[in-house]
C-alpha cells in the first residue's frame, strides 16, 4: 500500500466510532418532536433548549453535581488508602502477601449488583442511606483494590534504594512518603485516579440502589426516559453529551501515563 | 567521624517458610578504624551488601552489637547515624535538579545555603557535573545518575563513613579508572572512613589501603594487598586473590614437610606433624619455575599474555599453573618444576597453618 493510502483504514475506524457519540450530540441539539419524526443527520431546528433546561432545572443538575460529589470522595478515598498499602505489597514479604495481593484481584469479579443487597440493608440501617459518602464508600469495593493494582505496579518500578538513600540522607520515613516518594510515582497517581473516577462515573447500579433524592446520581436521573410532558429524547441526548465530558476531561491529563498503566498489566 | 566495630554480628534473612534461617553473616567481629580506606571484597552473596546495610542501619542484626566509638548504634535508625551510602544503581530524586539532589542531604542537616552552594560546586566540579546542575535529575544518562548518587554521598565532610555498594558498576570504563582515583584522592584529602564493596580484586586491591576478603559469610582475612598476596590466610583469599590464582596440591606432611605425590616439597617454614584434617599445599602461580631437578610434568596449555605466559602443567592428575616470564625458555623434553620454598604454605581444612620458622 502506497503512503497515501494508510489514512484509510485508521479514518475508517474511528469515523465507526464516532459515529454514535457524533449521534448523541447532533441528538442533543434537536427537539424530541424531530428526533421522533425521523432520522436526519444534522438538526433541522438547531435548539440549546435542552442544555438549557439541564442547565436551569436543579432534578438534572444537581444529578451531576452529586456524582461529581461522590466520585470525588470515592477517588480521595481509593487513592489514599492504596497508597500506603501499595507500598506495603511492594516493599514488605508478609505472611500470606501474595494471596492476600490476588484476594484484592478477586474483588472486582464479582458483580457489583451482588453487594447491592447487602448494601442496601446496611447504609438503611446505619443512615447513610441517600447520602454521597454511601455510593463513595460502596464504590470502594472495587475501586481500593484496582488502586492497589495499579500503584503497585509503579513503586514496584521504583527501586528501594531510593527510601534507603532518603533514610540516608537524614528522612524520616513519613517525610521520605510524602516529599519524595508521593513526587516520583506522580504519574501512577494521576493513572490510578483516572481509573478511579472513571468507574466510579459509570457505575449505575450501586448508585442507583444507595440513593432516592438527596444523592441522586446524573446516570439515575438519566433513566426516566419520560416524564409527565411525554418522551424528552433531545433532553436525554444533552445530558448524555454532558456526560462524557467531565472523563474526556480527565483522560486529557494523564494521556502520556495511561499507556506505561496498561503496560504494567495492571489496569 | 568515628571507629566503627562490630561485636559478633550475626544475620540472617527470614527463611522461605519451614525452613532453617540462612545466615547471611556468619559471626563478624571486626574494627574499622577511623579514617581508613577499606575494599570489601568477595565473590557475589557473600554477604558484602548485608554488612554495608548493617553499618548504615538499613538492616538490624539478628545478633550481635554494632558501636559507632563507644557508642551502641544497634538500634539506632538509618536517618540518625550519620552514614553515607552509594548503591550499585543511580538513585537520584527524579523530581529535583542535579543541584538539589546534591544539596539535599547539606540541606537535611541544616547547613546554610552559603556552604551548600560551596560544597555543592567544589563536588559537582569533581565529577564533572557543573553543566548540569541546573538540569532536571531524570534527564541524565546512567553514568550522569550515578555521578549524582557518587556526589551526593560525598558531600557532607562530617560524616562517620561512606559505603560505596559496587558504585561503579554502570560506569564506563574509562571513566571507572577515572572516578577511582578521584574517589582516592578525595580520601586522602578528607581523610573519613570509607568502604569500598567490590568483586573486582583489581579495583579493591587500588582503593583501598586495607582489603577485607569475605567468604560464604565470614570475613577470612584483612590485610593489605601485599599480605593477601604473599599469605593468603585462607585457601579462598589464595584462589580469589591474583591471576590466575593459587594452586593448591593435595599433600601429607612427613616431618614437618608437605609432600605431594611421593615428591617432598622443601618449605622454609615447617609445620608440626599432627594436624587433623585435609591438608594442602599452596603456591602461587609466580613462584613456580622450571628446573633442572624436581617434580615431573606435562605441559597442557600455554597462553601467552604478552607480559608473560601462563603455563598449565600436569602431574599426575593435578593441575598446576605457573607464570613465566616472557623471556624464559620452555623445556621440550620432560620439564620439571620446582616451587620456591619461601613461598609455600599449608593449609589445614582451608585454613593457613603458620609454619614454625616464619619470617
Amino acid at each position: 500500500m502506497t503512503y497515501s493510502r494508510k489514512w484509510f483504514v485508521p479514518t475508517l475506524y474511528i469515523l465507526f466510532l464516532m459515529l454514535p457519540i457524533y449521534g448523541l450530540i447532533a441528538m442533543s441539539f434537536k427537539t424530541t418532536g424531530e428526533i421522533l419524526g425521523g432520522f436526519s443527520f444534522f438538526p433541522q431546528n438547531f435548539t440549546l433548549a435542552n442544555y438549557k433546561v439541564i442547565f436551569t432545572d436543579p432534578t438534572w443538575y444537581n444529578g451531576y453535581i452529586n456524582s461529581i460529589i461522590y466520585v470525588v470522595i470515592n477517588t480521595v478515598i481509593s487513592v489514599s488508602v492504596a497508597l500506603p498499602a501499595a507500598y506495603a505489597f511492594s516493599r514488605y514479604r508478609f505472611l500470606g502477601d501474595k494471596h492476600l495481593f490476588f484476594w484484592l484481584l478477586t474483588n472486582r469479579m464479582a458483580p457489583p449488583a451482588v453487594f447491592a443487597l447487602p448494601f442496601f440493608q446496611l447504609y438503611s440501617a446505619i443512615g447513610l442511606f441517600d447520602t454521597h459518602l454511601a455510593v463513595a464508600l460502596a464504590h470502594c469495593l472495587f475501586n481500593i483494590p484496582l488502586a492497589v493494582w495499579i500503584l503497585e505496579g509503579f513503586m514496584s518500578g521504583i527501586p528501594k534504594e531510593l527510601d534507603e538513600t532518603a533514610y540516608l540522607d537524614g528522612y524520616s520515613f513519613s517525610r521520605f512518603f510524602v516529599r519524595i516518594f508521593i513526587p516520583t510515582i506522580a504519574a501512577g497517581i494521576g493513572v490510578t485516579m483516572f481509573f478511579c473516577f472513571m468507574y466510579s462515573w459509570v457505575e449505575l447500579l450501586l448508585a442507583k440502589t444507595l440513593t432516592s433524592v438527596a444523592a441522586k446520581p446524573i446516570a439515575a436521573t438519566m433513566t426516566r426516559t419520560a416524564s409527565s410532558s411525554g418522551y424528552e429524547l433531545g433532553l436525554l441526548a444533552a445530558a448524555g453529551s454532558l456526560t462524557i465530558i467531565p472523563g474526556a476531561i480527565v483522560i486529557y491529563f494523564v494521556r502520556n501515563y495511561i499507556a506505561k498503566g496498561f503496560a504494567l498489566g495492571r489496569v | 567521624m568515628a571507629t566503627i566495630r562490630f561485636k559478633n554480628v550475626q544475620h540472617a534473612y527470614p527463611p522461605p517458610k519451614g525452613q532453617d534461617p540462612v545466615y547471611a553473616l556468619k559471626e563478624v567481629s571486626q574494627v574499622w578504624e577511623d579514617g581508613s580506606a577499606y575494599a570489601l571484597l568477595g565473590p557475589s552473596g557473600c554477604g558484602k551488601t548485608t554488612l554495608l546495610n548493617i553499618i548504615s542501619g538499613l538492616l538490624t542484626p539478628s545478633e550481635g552489637k554494632v558501636y559507632f566509638d563507644d557508642q551502641d548504634v544497634t538500634d539506632l535508625p538509618t536517618s540518625d547515624r550519620q552514614i553515607a551510602q552509594v548503591f550499585q544503581f543511580p538513585v537520584v530524586y527524579d523530581t529535583m535538579t542535579v543541584f538539589d539532589n546534591l544539596a539535599f542531604p547539606l540541606r537535611n542537616r541544616g547547613t546554610d545555603e552559603a556552604t551548600v552552594k560551596k560544597r555543592v560546586h567544589q563536588i559537582a566540579e569533581m565529577l564533572d557535573l557543573t553543566a548540569n546542575l541546573k538540569k532536571k535529575a531524570s534527564g541524565l544518562t546512567a553514568d550522569g545518575k550515578q555521578k549524582i548518587s557518587l556526589g551526593r554521598g560525598l558531600v557532607r565532610s562530617d560524616v562517620n563513613a561512606i559505603l560505596f555498594d559496587e558504585p561503579l558498576t554502570v560506569i564506563d570504563p574509562h571513566l571507572k579508572w577515572q572516578l577511582r582515583s578521584k574517589l582516592k584522592e578525595l580520601h586522602q584529602q578528607i581523610g573519613v572512613t570509607m568502604i569500598y564493596v567490590t568483586h573486582d580484586q583489581v579495583e579493591a586491591l587500588t582503593f583501598a589501603n586495607k582489603v577485607v576478603v569475605m567468604y560464604d559469610g565470614a570475613v577470612v582475612q584483612v590485610g593489605t594487598p601485599v599480605e593477601l598476596f604473599n599469605k593468603p590466610k585462607h585457601t579462598f583469599v589464595g584462589y580469589f586473590i591474583g591471576s590466575p590464582g593459587m594452586n593448591f596440591l593435595p599433600c601429607k606432611i612427613d616431618r614437618g614437610q608437605p609432600v605431594f605425590h611421593n615428591n617432598i616439597l622443601a618449605t622454609s617454614h615447617p609445620v608440626s606433624d599432627d594436624l587433623n584434617g585435609r591438608t594442602v599445599v599452596g603456591v602461587r602461580p609466580e613462584f613456580v619455575e622450571f628446573a633442572d631437578d624436581g617434580i615431573p610434568v606435562v605441559i597442557e596449555k600455554i597462553e601467552d599474555l604478552g607480559r608473560y605466559q601462563v603455563v598449565t602443567v600436569k602431574h599426575e592428575s593435578e593441575v598446576i599453573k605457573m607464570v613465566v616470564n616472557e623471556d624464559q625458555r620452555i623445556p621440550a623434553e620432560s620439564p620439571k618444576i620446582h616451587f620456591n620454598p619461601d613461598q609455600i604454605r599449608i593449609y589445614c581444612d582451608d585454613w593457613l597453618v603458620e609454619g614454625g620458622d616464619n619470617e
